[in-house]
């Protein structure tokens, strides 16, 4: 089967410093992979990687098979590669709406308008923001917002989801509201993700497979038991031994 | 202090309005004033949007292109910025006049008409724009513009995402083009275009002296000034949108792909109509004797800028401070000197200049308007706002738990701004003394109206000798001009680039 997302052999560096080493990575249609990592450890890189926001120096980066990124090109531009992205910082466009926001990606796809408002619609009612689809991101919640980046991110229905641990900054119960509702929404599109966290709740409870990145290297892939059975290093060892 | 030296000049403008009331109806009830003012609004409008029309684009390419040699391109085309425009239309005589580089009777007669005006006008005034904008662009947050790139092409991303995003530098941009566009003076003189400020002028010196209708005539331009503060206000206000340093441009740039020899000829072409009349001005000064006849002709012109410009930054860059850091911090007061700041340097500089001879030209007060000291308080009021938003930025973006952490342990106010904010923000406070210094020495428009009798600034000495001086000399005295801006800009980037002198 074709993998959503690869990563055959990726190196990086950012003037004499790596910060990626002989990555290879593999989503596979539907799979929503957790990449763990300490800061600093080349998470959000990779993702940059894969939007085509960096180009590896070497190895080759392929979406639904295509190479997009290979030894130091990037050969589709993040704009035609199909994917959305959750921001750590949710990146919401502040001079426009709710339904600004999600209708940019939209119409520069070239999605007739008719199709755009339903799709909107549909989308706004899903996350329980119809009443909020002409506020503007200031006037909103911290909750409110982070549902307008998921909802943008998959209006789009992108061939596959990038998540920069976007519920990094939230209280628990908001978190947990939110864990549940991206699980959700993920189910339901049925598609394939990238989820960046450094937490090991967060990725135990969303991805279907966990991967462990450290100093710009994957140290180990699978999941949550055979990371608990067989940690590869001491940080993961740290990392399963903290979780109940 | 800013207080003193900007409002009371307006406020004496409306003290004086019971006395001049007789002159009212005399000067204001006729056509030609008001056809004169509807011109010059026309005029500055013109300018604004032209400025614009070459400013935003220019300002997206150099901010967020991968046009060829950003920054270099950017620090050509600002240059011109920093001197009096008189200085380019002077260029531009030589260049396009009867007896021009490439001058004939259809290019000066193009020149000396409200075309030549316009023209020379645009191109001091567009790297305003051009500036603002990328400033504001290079503080945008990387990921609201890679959110867009994910799902458009860059030319949807630039007009729908990051030009939108500079609407406050855009709106600002706007108002000081119009504020100092329909300021000028000496260009529209220059080139026999009469326009409002020119009347308030001609009251206020030579055989139709009557500076009751100078009061007068300066009126109708208050509401202008506080229709531009209040668009000020609510589309701008004290906040920041630029940012401090130029970190931004190391961000991965937009490709311009096929437009990219375009987008270079284009900035090119911009460059030299920037460079062009200033190096005409250096041949033609060279040629006829212009330079070596210089001291003879200099006096005390370029020491009377230097003492009052430096007096007056250092003096802008202190109350900048303060004010800044009051305003970034939203202290109770600041919004409202900040605005009076904005109002003092949007205001038309005939209004202002009237205002402060009003003030100042008493028997008690001759100390300080027989001197240099009248054209320190004339910069104060007119160029503390340039300190003030540059410094206001910088801190803005410097974390306040930096002073907390200083008042929690036990630092009063004045402790904390010395120990804590002025280091931490000390390039800030020294680019802010720097614009305020190139804004006085370039100042003609302000100090015009009120320099002192033999103790003239070098923008003075340059527009009064052009009428009857000989050529070269003329070009000579703005040459000097050109080489003391060039100066005080490189002893700036030298301290910005020295990281011993600022951290």
């Amino acid at each position: 089967m074709t993998a959503a997302i690869e990563l055959d052999r990726v190196n990086l560096a950012l003037g004499s410093r790596r910060i990626l080493e002989d990555v290879s990575l593999q989503i596979r249609p539907g799979e929503l992979v957790a990449l763990l990592g300490p800061s600093g450890s080349g998470k959000t890189s990779i993702l940059r990687v894969v939007l085509g926001f960096l180009a590896p120096v070497t190895g080759v980066v392929r979406i639904a098979g295509e190479p997009v990124s290979a030894d130091g090109r990037v050969l589709r531009p993040p704009e035609e590669r199909g994917l959305s992205m959750v921001f750590q910082d949710l990146a919401l466009w502040p001079h426009l709406t709710v339904a600004g926001n999600l209708d940019f990606g939209l119409a520069a796809r070239g999605v007739p308008r008719s199709a755009r408002l339903e799709r909107i619609g549909t989308m706004l009612s899903r996350v329980g923001l119809t009443e909020r689809a002409r506020a503007y991101p200031g006037e909103l919640s911290g909750g409110e917002r982070q549902r307008v980046a998921i909802a943008r991110a998959l209006v789009l229905e992108p061939k596959a989801l990038l998540l920069d641990e976007p519920l990094s900054s939230l209280d628990t119960p908001l978190k947990r509201e939110l864990m549940l509702l991206l699980s959700e929404l993920l189910d339901e599109h049925r598609v394939p993700g990238l989820y960046v966290t450094h937490e090991l709740r967060e990725a135990a409870a969303l991805g279907d497979r966990l991967a462990v990145l450290e100093a710009g290297r994957i140290v180990q892939e699978g999941s949550l038991e055979s990371l608990r059975s067989a940690p590869a290093t001491p940080f993961v060892r740290v990392l399963v031994e903290d979780f109940p | 202090m800013l207080v003193v030296a900007a409002l009371l000049p307006l406020l004496s403008l409306l003290a004086e309005l019971p006395a001049t009331a007789g002159t009212v109806v005399e000067v204001l009830g006729v056509r030609r004033p008001w056809e004169l003012l509807l011109y010059s609004t026309a005029l500055a409008a013109v300018v604004t949007i032209a400025a614009l029309a070459v400013g935003i684009p220019l300002g997206l390419l150099i901010a967020r292109s991968d046009l060829p040699l950003r920054r270099t391109v950017w620090a050509l085309h600002l240059f011109p910025l920093f001197l009096p425009p008189f200085v380019l239309a002077l260029g531009w005589f030589h260049v396009l006049g009867r007896t021009g580089l490439i001058g004939a009777e259809s290019t000066a007669r193009v020149l000396f008409s409200a075309a030549g005006v316009i023209w020379v006008l645009w191109l001091a005034f567009t790297p305003v724009c051009t500036s603002l904008v990328a400033l504001s662009l290079l503080g945008v947050d990387a990921s609201l513009e890679e959110a867009a790139r994910l799902v458009a092409s860059p030319w949807r991303v630039a007009s729908r995402i990051l030009i939108p995003s500079a609407r406050p530098a855009i709106v600002l941009s706007a108002i000081v083009v119009f504020a100092l566009a329909i300021s000028e003076l000496a260009v529209p003189m220059f080139f026999r275009v009469d326009v409002f400020p020119a009347a308030v002028f001609a009251r206020l010196g030579g055989i139709d002296y009557a500076p009751g209708e100078a009061f007068t005539l300066a009126l109708p331009l208050l509401p202008l000034a506080l229709l531009l503060l209040a668009l000020e206000r609510r589309f701008v206000g004290p906040r920041s949108f630029a940012v401090a340093g130029l970190h931004g441009m190391t961000r991965e740039p937009i490709a311009l792909g096929a437009w990219r020899p375009v987008a270079c000829a284009a900035a090119l072409l911009l460059v030299v109509l920037d460079l062009a009349p200033l190096l005409v001005l250096g041949q033609r000064a060279a040629r006829g004797g212009g330079l070596t006849a210089l001291p003879r002709w200099l006096g005390q012109a370029p020491w009377n800028s230097l003492v009052s410009g430096a007096v007056a930054a250092t003096i802008i860059a202190a109350l900048g401070f303060v004010l800044g850091h009051a305003a970034a911090r939203r202290i109770r007061g600041a919004t409202s000197l900040d605005a009076l700041s904005m109002l003092a340097f949007i205001i038309p500089a005939p209004v202002l200049g009237v205002g402060l001879i009003a003030v100042w030209n008493r028997s008690w007060s001759q100390a300080v308007y027989g001197s240099l000291a009248i054209l320190v308080v004339g910069f104060i009021a007119r160029y503390t706002v340039v300190a003030l938003r540059t410094i206001s930025s910088v801190i803005l973006q410097s974390a306040r738990d930096l002073e907390d952490a200083a008042a929690t342990s036990g630092a009063g106010a004045w402790r904390r701004l010395g120990r804590i904010v002025l280091p931490l923000n000390a390039r800030g406070v020294v680019a802010g003394w720097l614009l305020a210094f190139l804004f006085c020495v370039r100042d003609l428009e302000t100090a015009v109206l009120f320099y002192p009798a033999g103790r003239e600034p070098l923008t003075v000495r340059l527009f009064t000798l052009e009428a009857n001086g000989p050529q070269a000399v003329v070009a000579g005295l703005a040459v000097a001009q050109v080489l003391l801006t060039a100066a005080v800009l490189g002893l700036g980037a030298l301290a910005f680039s020295s990281r011993r002198i600022l951290r």
